[in-house]
């Protein structure tokens, strides 16, 4: 007596959750084999650092939006914030700032030893990557995104030289904007967060005070991003969100030939495809949602001419360099 | 079977001694020469540290802050993503715990090549107090000091601390900064309030590193230490199973004595205040006891019960 297999919408099902499961044990069964071999050894192991490009630049950019095409080419992985750049760059450049150039040997990131550090800080990076992706260890390519962790790029750049280095910027009044949506009460940031942090949700109590301290974020993730940018000799790619959204395949060829990574046209115009925003579906896009309006120059309708001044004041620097006109 | 034969290889290859290929350092200190003291700022650990660096055989670490490297992120900017694989610290504990182990081991032995030998390390970490458990879960040999004060007595020297003209005012003018004005001065209610928040989360989190830590451990209050400053430093050193010379012990409990601090250096707004346990009363508001109080219940019933 044999069983019923069921209707052949069910045996897809089962189709499918039979090859997940075996890809997710072929993954751990990778994992173990990269950790029986004893992880790290005597030298330097793990990722090859030439195969890491860091995506930088701050949130509400379209990072994840280009890592996400980025993804879908072949070889590529993704490490999706791991925050490593936050882990350094905090301590180094906010909470102790100013022991970083004591010449003692207390400070645990005191630039003095910074080649004491650097040492482990590289391991983390790297050994973390092959532990978390241990199909890497074959090649490929795997893309940090890494908004987030801005403030810490100068720190990861100067430990990690060879790897490869994508600035990605976009006009800090519609990231003001786009970050203020993404946390007034009922969005999705404001409903993902703790009970704590929503009674401090400012863009509802002190709008002007959330622009301000918004800006002086984008001034420091861009501004460290920037520097990391500006002396980084590798292969290295400057992005501009509004580039991308009016180009994408023309921004993209051109970031992965200043990137040096060979990569299929077609393939680039597949994952353009699968990732637009016409492919979004209509419900999850809008006010308040994570998809929210994708529109250059949007901040014009969303700002206050007080709160335009107050990003622009802040960041005028970047604003000069990046969007001059 | 797998995961145990992984962590007895992976154990076997963590090599203490080791530095990168293009460096130096040969020889690493051990992790069980290592001894942290955890608590937060104002509880006597600068007093504390000091003696015990004087006694030959240790060497101090004068705040690293290696504990709010890890613990900041871990516990406060990212404490929801511990479980997810992507984040640095999150996912399998095993994989980033033996490099926070590396990064401490070789970065106490590049700076302090003299404990590498022989001797002991003090690490005053009262401000890297926040990542006290993941500490000691990746150094699982080391000692470990919690170094306890009334939460009342450290709300009240640290908004002596914090007001304008003090001791924190002058540092920061030494570092070239102007400290800007502080709660202290304007809400000083509201500032206590966030120095018994962050008395909760130092010493909550030295505490519970505390109590699962399985090595050798002591358990000091300040209150003892004023009181008794060379019984309970010799009772500490055999806790923590260490070795101390009588005529050391003596030697820096007399030059660290209160009574030897220079008169103008201490007093109100000054590094050395007043020393005195108990002092809140005069120092703090009802309404500050109050919420001190409230803030550190647990916590303040456990380490001082009555």
């Amino acid at each position: 007596m044999t069983r019923n297999p069921g209707t052949p919408v069910r045996r897809s099902k089962i189709v499918r959750r039979l090859g997940g499961l075996a890809r997710r044990a072929a993954a751990e069964a990778e994992k173990l084999r990269y950790r029986l071999a004893g992880g790290s050894g005597d030298g330097e192991a793990g990722v090859d650092a030439e195969r890491v490009v860091w995506i930088f630049g701050s949130g509400r950019t379209g990072s994840t939006w280009l890592s996400a095409m980025m993804d879908e080419m072949d070889g590529h992985t993704v490490w999706r914030e791991p925050l490593v750049g936050a882990l350094f760059g905090n301590l180094y450049y906010e909470r102790a700032g100013h022991r970083i150039d004591s010449r003692g040997k207390h400070f645990i990131l005191g630039s003095s030893y910074k080649r004491t550090w650097f040492g482990p800080m590289r391991e983390m990076v790297l050994e973390g990557a092959a532990a978390r992706f241990p199909e890497l260890l074959r090649g490929g390519y795997l893309v940090v995104k890494e908004p987030n962790g801005s403030v810490g790029a100068p720190l990861l750049m100067e430990a990690l030289p060879e790897s490869r280095m994508v600035l990605l910027v976009r006009d800090p009044r519609d990231v003001v904007a786009s970050s203020m949506d993404a946390r007034k009460e009922g969005s999705w940031l404001y409903e993902n967060r703790g009970e704590e942090k929503r009674r401090g949700a400012l863009p509802d109590r002190k709008p002007n005070a959330y622009v301000k301290k918004r800006a002086r974020a984008y001034l420091q993730n861009i501004g460290n991003s920037r520097e990391a940018y500006a002396n980084h000799k590798g292969y290295k790619a400057l992005v501009r969100y509004e580039d991308l959204l009016g180009d994408p395949p023309g921004t993209m060829k051109r970031m992965y030939a200043s990137l040096g990574i060979e990569v299929g046209e077609k393939e680039i115009l597949r994952a353009i495809e699968k990732h637009a925003w016409e492919n979004i579906p209509e419900e999850q896009k809008g006010e308040g949602k994570f998809y929210r309006k994708a529109t250059p120059g949007g901040w014009q309708e969303d700002l206050t001419p007080e709160q335009v001044k107050i990003v622009e004041n802040i960041t005028a620097p970047l604003l000069r360099e990046f969007y001059p006109d | 079977m797998i995961r145990e034969t992984w962590k007895k290889i992976a154990g076997k290859k963590t090599t203490e001694a080791r530095w990168r290929p293009d460096g130096h350092v040969s020889g690493g200190i051990r992790p069980e020469s290592m001894v942290w003291m955890f608590g937060t700022a104002r509880t006597g650990s600068t007093w504390l540290s000091a003696m015990m660096g004087e006694i030959r055989g240790y060497s101090r670490w004068h705040e690293p802050l290696v504990g709010h490297l890890f613990g900041n992120l871990y516990y406060v900017r990212a404490g929801h993503r511990s479980k997810d694989e992507h984040f640095i610290l999150g996912g399998e504990k095993d994989i980033w715990l033996r490099t926070i182990r590396s990064f401490v081991l070789d970065n106490a032995s590049m700076r302090f090549p003299e404990v590498a030998e022989e001797g002991y390390l003090i690490v005053k970490e009262p401000q890297g107090s926040m990542g006290a458990p993941l500490l000691m879960e990746a150094l699982p040999e080391s000692r470990m000091i919690l170094l306890a004060r009334d939460p009342r007595d450290v709300a009240a020297s640290n908004l002596d601390a914090h007001r304008k003209g003090s001791w924190t005012f002058d540092l920061e003018r030494k570092g070239g900064k102007e400290k800007k004005e502080t709660l202290a001065d304007s809400q000083p209610d509201a500032f206590v309030r966030s120095q018994a928040t962050r008395y909760v989360r130092d010493v909550g989190n030295a505490k519970r590193a505390y109590d699962a830590h399985e090595g050798y451990k002591a358990l000091v209050r300040y209150e003892h230490l004023r009181a008794d400053t060379i019984g309970t430093m010799r009772s500490m050193y055999s806790t923590l199973g260490l070795p101390v010379d009588e005529e050391d012990l003596a030697r820096v409990v007399e030059k660290h004595a209160w009574e030897n601090v220079p008169e103008q250096e201490k007093g109100e707004g000054k590094f050395y205040r007043k020393a005195t346990p108990g002092g809140w009363q005069e120092d703090l508001t009802p309404r500050q006891v109050e919420i001190v109080e409230e803030v550190t219940g647990p916590l303040l019933k456990e380490l001082y019960p009555a």
